[in-house]
């Protein structure tokens, strides 16, 4: 009996590291856009500690011109061809600091007529599987 | 008394657990109906039930991930199998534009009673390189390698492919795409013992696979072959090995290209046509002839084994309500070396096998939050110098996957 007690806060410690931040900006669903762009470059970059770097688009808002950082996710880079010159729709958290470009976290990327859900609609990471992105296409090599 | 009481903590535990370590767990649900399960001119009609569950979990620039699967056959209960894999890759920017992918895996595969002569292990190692020549443009460069060891140890093998890939994508919204490739695959040991009496080579090679000790010939594949007895594969399974005093390995190589374009057109459609030649540039089957079997080893799904050209047209459709629409058309002609065409008595007709076939398939998936279901039918028409692969059928796929909220929200939401 003792030793079930002894139990329950291991599991909620268990539960807590779960779901506990590791850092960097939250997706802020207040904050949410939608953006149709040209994407200008590709680049992988270090985002957040303990994650792998994410595939960054840097993209031009059609007829504003106004430039963003996308923050897509860290599996991308060899899970999927972006190209420069791409048309793609974003629905994602605009994260905005005074000097630099803004920065859009994805929740929804529209790459080639093809919807990829990276978040559910609270900000929860998909981008390891899932119907939307199958992330065995970036293991064993399959195209 | 602790025993007893963590009996029901345990479970509970291991339940917390597991989405802790987990950062995606799906499930997935497939059932398949075809009327030509071995894909041969004796049509066996079956219906197929998969089950799997996955994992996956970043750890920094490392992920691990695992699969279990069980397929369920309806009328062939005796091919049921269980395959599970495990796996970790890293990945290692080189710049700001290109990066490094390596991966390590093993596989698994347990076929019940019938097919248990295919239970393999396996490993499989890769290295990738991919980097951004310009915006509009990639180079891939990617080798893999892998083994695997079956309890019938003819099949045996070591593989490994090197391919080369470069891509532009122009304004007009038209990608094209290059691709080189080489592959070598070396069978450890497909060779059986010369048997002491030579007439009883002489009736195997002639056709012995019809009768004899087999187990039924051409045909549906059936019965045990057991492992490195000469004799027992006188029709077990439809297979023909070679007898060898010498013993050893075989190999056989080939190199490849390809072409792709693709065009979008509008936001919704997508449309591809793609082409791809290969040669066998060293070696041959180390088999004289091996049937068709759902899912294991075989001339026509091993991408070693032949020769010859495929032409692909695609197109893709994206409707409204999270609904999309992937339909192709595939012909292929490929001939597979050291594989002699066979009359329907099993006698060789002195024609290397080829086939020409025609594949059309349909898909139609709904996607919703953590759920996808879709639907899927194909047509398969192939055309043989072998009067047993000369066969058409269609094919019936439905599925559900079912992906698990078990990711924390973590610092990168």
């Amino acid at each position: 009996m003792n030793r079930k007690r002894l139990s329950i806060p291991l599991l909620a410690a268990l539960t807590a590291a779960a779901a506990a931040p590791q850092g960097g900006p939250f997706y802020n669903v207040d904050k949410e856009i939608r953006v149709e762009a040209t994407v200008r470059e590709i680049v992988l970059e270090p985002r957040y500690k303990g994650t792998a770097p994410f595939l960054v688009l840097r993209v031009e808002e059609s007829g504003s011109a106004r430039a963003f950082d996308v923050e897509i996710a860290p599996s991308w880079f060899f899970g999927q061809d972006v190209h420069g010159g791409e048309k793609v729709k974003i629905v994602g958290s605009l994260a905005e600091k005074p000097g630099a470009t803004p920065i859009i976290i994805a929740r929804e990327l529209q790459l080639r007529g093809q919807t990829y859900q990276l978040r559910d609609k609270h900000g929860f990471p998909s981008w390891q599987g899932g119907p939307q992105h199958k992330r065995g296409a970036r293991r064993f090599g399959r195209p | 008394m602790i025993t007893k009481s963590m009996r029901h903590v345990f479970p509970l535990l291991l339940l917390t657990a597991f989405p802790a370590w987990g950062e995606t767990i799906s499930l997935s649900f497939n059932q398949h109906a075809t009327k030509n399960v071995f894909q041969t001119s004796d049509a066996v009609a079956d219906q197929i039930s998969v089950f799997s569950l996955a994992f996956d979990k970043d750890l920094s620039a490392f992920s691990l991930l695992g699969r279990a699967e069980y397929s369920a056959f309806n009328q062939t209960s005796g091919m049921s199998f269980f395959a599970a894999a495990a796996g970790v890759d890293y990945l290692v920017p080189a710049s700001r534009k290109s990066a490094f992918y390596f991966a390590a895996g093993g596989t698994g595969e347990i076929y019940r009673q019938t097919y248990e002569a295919f239970n393999s292990l396996g490993a499989n190692l890769i290295g990738a390189f991919k980097a951004y020549l310009a915006p509009s443009s990639i180079l891939k460069l990617q080798w893999q390698g892998q083994y695997a060891a079956y309890k019938d140890d003819l099949f045996d093998f070591l593989s490994q492919t090197l391919s080369l890939s470069v891509d532009k994508y122009f304004p007009s919204r038209t990608t094209l795409k290059a691709d080189a490739g080489w592959g070598y695959k070396y069978f450890l040991h497909p060779f059986l013992p010369e048997p002491a009496e030579p007439a009883a080579v002489t009736a195997l090679m002639s056709g012995g696979n019809s009768g004899g000790a087999g187990t039924g010939g051409r045909g549906m594949g059936s019965g045990g072959s057991g492992g490195g007895g000469g004799y027992q594969y006188q029709g077990g399974h439809g297979f023909i090995p070679r007898y060898s005093s010498e013993g050893g390995g075989a190999g056989i190589g080939h190199v490849s290209t390809s072409l792709l374009a693709a065009q979008g057109i509008g936001d919704s459609v997508g449309l591809s046509v793609s082409g791809l030649r290969q040669w066998i540039v060293s070696g041959e089957s180390p088999f004289m002839s091996i049937e068709e079997f759902y899912y294991v080893q075989n001339p026509t799904s091993d991408s070693f084994s032949w020769e010859g050209t495929q032409l692909n047209g695609r197109i893709t459709l994206e409707l409204p309500w999270d609904l999309s629409v992937k339909s192709g058309y595939t012909y292929s002609d490929k001939s597979y070396p050291g594989v002699e065409s066979m009359s329907s008595e099993g006698v060789p007709l002195g024609v290397t096998r080829n086939d020409r076939q025609n594949l059309i398939e349909v898909r139609l998936q709904k996607d919703f939050r953590r759920l996808a279901v879709f639907l899927a039918y194909s047509y398969v028409d192939n055309i043989s110098t072998d009067p047993l692969f000369v066969w058409r059928s269609p094919f019936l796929m439905a599925g559900i996957e079912w992906r698990l909220p078990t990711a924390g929200k973590g610092g990168v939401s």
